[in-house]
């Protein structure tokens, strides 16, 4: 059986580091060291000019880091990648590479808040405008597409909205139109390959579920190898093109953007994540079993108004999530109480799970997404976020799961 | 054999796969590099198992640099 044979929670594990030659280490060494050093000064000028391969200063490239994105290549069936600070640090250098001043992208309106003001406020103030559009509607990506635009944009699930865009028909509009279509994978790591259905660059915050421990910030950008990096669109990538293929995106992105701004991952932190992606398997396994009992308990429950996620047959986006998610529906759910009150006061009524704005950890974690990540939008934004002040966001651990359950339950007793 | 290698007539034994292609070459830190065979990615794995042919042609490709010139 050859590795290319095996499953990728297999591969995950073995094809990480193999032992080094020297030592019989095996676990990935963290190269703590800022840069790195070369017999000669011609030596040196080959790898910064990309005629020799090697590592430079850890800004720009680092062998522990080098390691960390193998790996997540291979989660993604990638043919490249890119380690960044933080999931946001991912999607801005991604965006900064394939738009600039006067272009144009067009985003999902049911993304993380977060991502939602990067384009909305900051991106606007460097002159990339965004056009926001409903992601459960195809045709509405189509009619928003101008001369400039560079990017689409959509997650896989919308947070804290947890509706499911169909990924092939908003990957069919881009590709009509030569346009790359960006997928944020951060939430269905293993549940979904956004490749299989048309995506090009495919982007994780790495913190969450591939970290799964809630212990270190970081993100990666992975490019699918599917698009045609010589399109006339990207002219900047183009010429990249000419040098090094289909490694364009890649080559324009590490050496341009990601260089010049300087959002780079820390090695240790890339550490922490390889001992994570190890058991990324069995951890999604746990915690979308669990949210699906979490999820049908609160349904079932006379004191809640309505649970949002995906998995349970009431929710909107049920069928095409059966059809991208293989049935796996991710471990984040939202449950309404009918008023804000009573959604702070199941909060605070929780004995286990921890209040706080994150999200994939090994704990419990419940988030009131109107007064935290969603505050700084017009009500009418947060409704469209899916962000009422009566919703209750929970990321579902890997606690017992009846033990979840129970917590759930005094919570909601006590209301 | 003749190949062409990142454009330039390279001569070698025949059978030569594509790892040792690399040390034959002497190219450095060969786990960084990305070798695309008559315009297709080659996939890593398949490095030692890929025999060359008559006038194939194969790129190294790097995009580590940090440089200007990219």
């Amino acid at each position: 059986m050859s590795d290319k044979d095996l499953h990728i929670e297999t591969r995950l594990i073995l094809g990480g580091y193999a032992p080094d030659p020297q030592t019989g280490a095996t676990t990935l060494p963290i190269y703590q060291s800022s840069a790195f050093a070369y017999e000669t000064a011609e030596e040196l000028e080959d790898v910064f000019a990309g005629r020799s391969g090697g590592f430079l200063y850890t800004r720009i490239n680092n062998p522990t880091l080098h390691q960390f994105e193998q790996r997540l290549t291979g989660l993604e069936s990638g043919i490249g990648a890119v380690s960044c600070a933080s999931g946001m640090a991912a999607i801005t250098t991604t965006i900064l590479t394939l738009a600039g001043a006067g272009d144009h992208i067009i985003s999902s309106a049911t993304i993380f808040g977060g991502t939602y003001a990067l384009f909305q406020d900051t991106l606007t103030r460097l002159n990339i405008q965004t056009t926001f559009v409903n992601p459960s509607d195809p045709a509405a990506f189509e009619a928003a597409i101008a001369d400039n635009t560079r990017a689409i944009f959509i997650e896989t699930m919308g947070n804290p909205k947890l509706n499911v865009p169909d990924i092939q028909a908003i990957a069919d509009v881009a590709k009509k139109h030569g346009i790359v279509l960006v997928v944020d994978n951060t939430l269905t790591p293993l549940i979904v390959q956004p490749k299989e259905f048309g995506a090009d660059i495919v982007i994780h915050s790495t913190s969450k579920y591939i970290n799964g421990h809630g212990n270190a910030i970081g993100g990666i950008v992975i490019d699918c190898g599917t698009f045609d990096w010589s399109s006339d669109r990207y002219p900047h990538i183009k010429e990249h093109h000419e040098r090094v293929r289909h490694f364009a995106f890649l080559s324009y992105l590490r050496s341009k953007v990601f260089r010049d701004t300087g959002a780079c991952f820390s090695p240790f932190n890339a550490f922490l994540m390889s001992i994570g992606l190890e058991s990324l398997g069995v951890r999604m396994d746990r915690q979308c079993t669990s949210a699906v009992t979490l999820a049908t308990f609160l349904e079932n429950h006379t004191e809640t108004d309505s649970v949002v996620y995906a998995g349970l047959s009431s929710h909107s986006d049920h069928t095409i999530a059966t059809e991208q998610f293989g049935g796996r529906y991710g471990a984040l759910l939202a449950v309404r109480l009918g008023t804000k009150e009573r959604a702070i006061a199941l909060i605070n009524n929780l004995k286990h799970a921890q209040i706080l704005a994150n999200l994939g950890d090994a704990k419990t974690l419940v988030t009131h997404p109107a007064t935290t990540f969603c505050r700084e939008f017009s009500e009418e934004d947060r409704l469209a976020m899916g962000a009422p002040d009566d919703l209750v966001r929970v990321s579902v651990g890997l606690e017992y799961p009846d033990d979840i359950v129970a917590d759930f339950e005094q919570s909601l007793t006590a209301l | 054999m003749n190949l062409k290698v990142n454009g330039d007539d390279t001569e070698a034994p025949e059978g030569t796969n594509v790892l040792a292609l690399l040390t034959l070459k002497e190219v450095k830190m060969p786990e960084m590099v990305s070798v695309e065979l008559n315009g297709e990615i080659l996939d890593r794995e398949a490095f030692e198992s890929t025999a060359l042919k008559e006038n194939d042609a194969v790129e190294f490709l790097y995009f580590m640099g940090g440089g200007k010139s990219a």
